[in-house]
């Protein structure tokens, strides 16, 4: 039964003690968009996109999930519509090699066969193109493979839905490029994406829809030519200014 | 400090020299003669129990330690009440006590709940000391497994693993290699606590002494000797710890 929103999202609020993360989101999905996230830090990006995932559970709302509601109470959740995420600071498993890191997932997870899970985890590592440093140790890695490992390790449990958490944020500019290109290359292949960033080029490219947030509401939501071109509200112009002529 | 130590060296062997007894006494472990012989096969005779004891009594604590240990990470009160209470009130109670109230006090206890259980010196001492210690393995478990960032975690969480798994193959791997030193001097501390159960009649090491001593009147000697047999178990375990650290890897820096 395939629906027409990947993620459906209805009055979610959460509060952390007196301070309100997530002030009532309404926000839709579909199936293939690609959603590009920002605004300033405490806006609840990052915690919007670790409700939808279920890092984070949540006071009031609905989220469903391809249909599914979610619980509000913190639950991960594997299912045929596995959600992979990539984090700011990259969460490898220091103690395991690049390879390992990839099939432990679809090992432990999906029940693959060792076999299965090591030829799934070499043709990622040659998609992210970085197939020479299985063998590796993450920290024996540049920041930029090392990110380019999480992206192959969410995407070895072939999920429908990827969210990147500012994916570039810990990285030195000459390596953004080069996670940013496979995360376009993802886009391009039609993976349905949340992506939390402050790289605007990379928006402009990519995204269907670019959502600015701040105080935990959505204040605005557009095209990216629009929203470059016509943003509608003060806070969104003065954010725009500050993050396009520094 | 080294001057000292001799001066008090000295000072020792004269006092003991003018004693009314005027000389040492090796002779009664002297091994080239027959009853120096067999007592020291009588105090080497209790390695079997001293180490049995302590490896039963380490295994114990470091399950009982991982049990008490994994409810305080949990997100539930109670649980976490639970492993607070459980610490804080057994690091408290002196071990002594403790055993007293093991091997008198539980078997009464148990009765009173229908249990017929003789507890002898043996399991009296192995429980004693295996609870005693797990307040203190629970702790090295919290410590070193909290040092283990939260997004390890959370990247496991994305990647399906649930609580087991998590622990298992992402959280436990890392977090060994930071406890294994401290859990190693735990070991140590057991071997060396577990001379208290000489007090309820278990034959191990120091009990042992005591009887000699108490026949022949040379505690001098044979506690020198008591010492260098707890001296040569640490250091066997120092040693065996050594080669488990390298092959785990816990003498690099951790680097994430």
């Amino acid at each position: 039964m395939e629906n027409t929103f990947a993620v459906e999202i209805e009055g979610l609020t959460k509060s952390f003690k007196d301070f309100k993360a997530l002030d009532t989101i309404d926000l839709n999905i579909k199936h293939g968009e690609k959603v590009v996230i920002c605004g300033p830090s405490g806006s609840g990006k990052s915690t919007l996109i670790r409700c939808i995932n279920g890092l984070e559970d949540f006071d009031e709302g609905k989220i469903s999930i391809s249909g599914n509601t979610q619980n509000p109470k913190k639950e991960s959740y594997v299912s045929d519509f596995h959600i992979g995420m990539v984090f700011q600071q990259f969460n490898l498993f220091p103690h395991l090699s690049v390879i390992e890191n990839l099939k432990l997932g679809p090992m432990k997870s999906l029940g693959l066969s060792e076999k299965d899970a090591e030829t799934r985890a070499r043709g990622l590592l040659e998609r992210v193109k970085i197939p020479e440093q299985a063998l590796k140790k993450p920290n024996q890695l540049s920041g930029g493979q090392q990110q380019r490992v999480a992206i192959a390790r969410a995407l070895c449990m072939e999920p429908k839905l990827m969210l990147f958490d500012e994916p570039t944020s810990a990285l030195d500019p000459e390596m953004i490029s080069e996670v940013l290109e496979v995360i376009v290359d993802l886009a391009r292949e039609g993976m349905t994406m949340v992506v939390v960033t402050h790289e605007m080029g990379f928006a402009k490219k990519v995204a269907d829809r670019i959502i600015f947030m701040d105080g935990g509401s959505i204040v605005e939501q557009n095209s990216p030519g629009m929203f470059f071109k016509n943003p509608q509200t003060a806070r969104c112009k003065k954010f725009l200014n500050q993050i396009l002529h520094h | 400090m080294f001057r000292i130590l001799i001066l008090f060296l000295i000072f020792f062997t004269l006092s003991s020299c003018s004693s009314p007894e005027g000389t040492w006494g090796w002779y009664v472990i002297d091994p080239s003669t027959k009853a120096g012989w067999t007592n020291i096969k009588f105090l080497v005779g209790g390695f079997y129990s001293t180490i049995l004891l302590s490896i039963i009594a380490a295994f114990l604590s470091i399950f009982i330690g991982l049990v008490v240990a994994l409810p305080a990470m949990s997100d539930n009160k109670l649980l976490q009440l639970f492993n607070r209470v459980y610490v804080e009130f057994i690091r408290s109670i002196p071990l002594l006590p403790m055993l007293f109230w093991v091997f008198y006090g539980l078997p009464v206890i148990l009765k009173s709940m229908g249990i017929n259980a003789n507890i002898d010196a043996f399991w009296g001492a192995i429980i004693t000391l295996a609870i005693s210690d797990s307040a203190f393995t629970a702790e090295i478990y919290r410590a070193g497994i909290q040092s283990i960032s939260k997004g390890q975690t959370e990247a496991a969480k994305t990647i399906g693993l649930n609580y087991y798994q998590t622990m298992r193959y992402v959280i436990m791997p890392q977090a060994l290699r930071r406890i294994l030193p401290p859990l190693a001097n735990q070991f140590i501390y057991i071997v060396k606590m577990s001379a208290f159960a000489s007090v309820i009649g278990m034959q191990e090491l120091t009990r042992r002494a005591n009887e000699i001593v108490v026949t022949e009147y040379r505690p001098l000697e044979i506690y020198t000797l008591l010492i260098f047999e707890y001296l040569i178990l640490v250091l066997l375990i120092s040693f065996g710890v050594r080669y488990l650290e390298k092959k785990l890897g816990s003498n690099e820096s951790a680097n994430s």
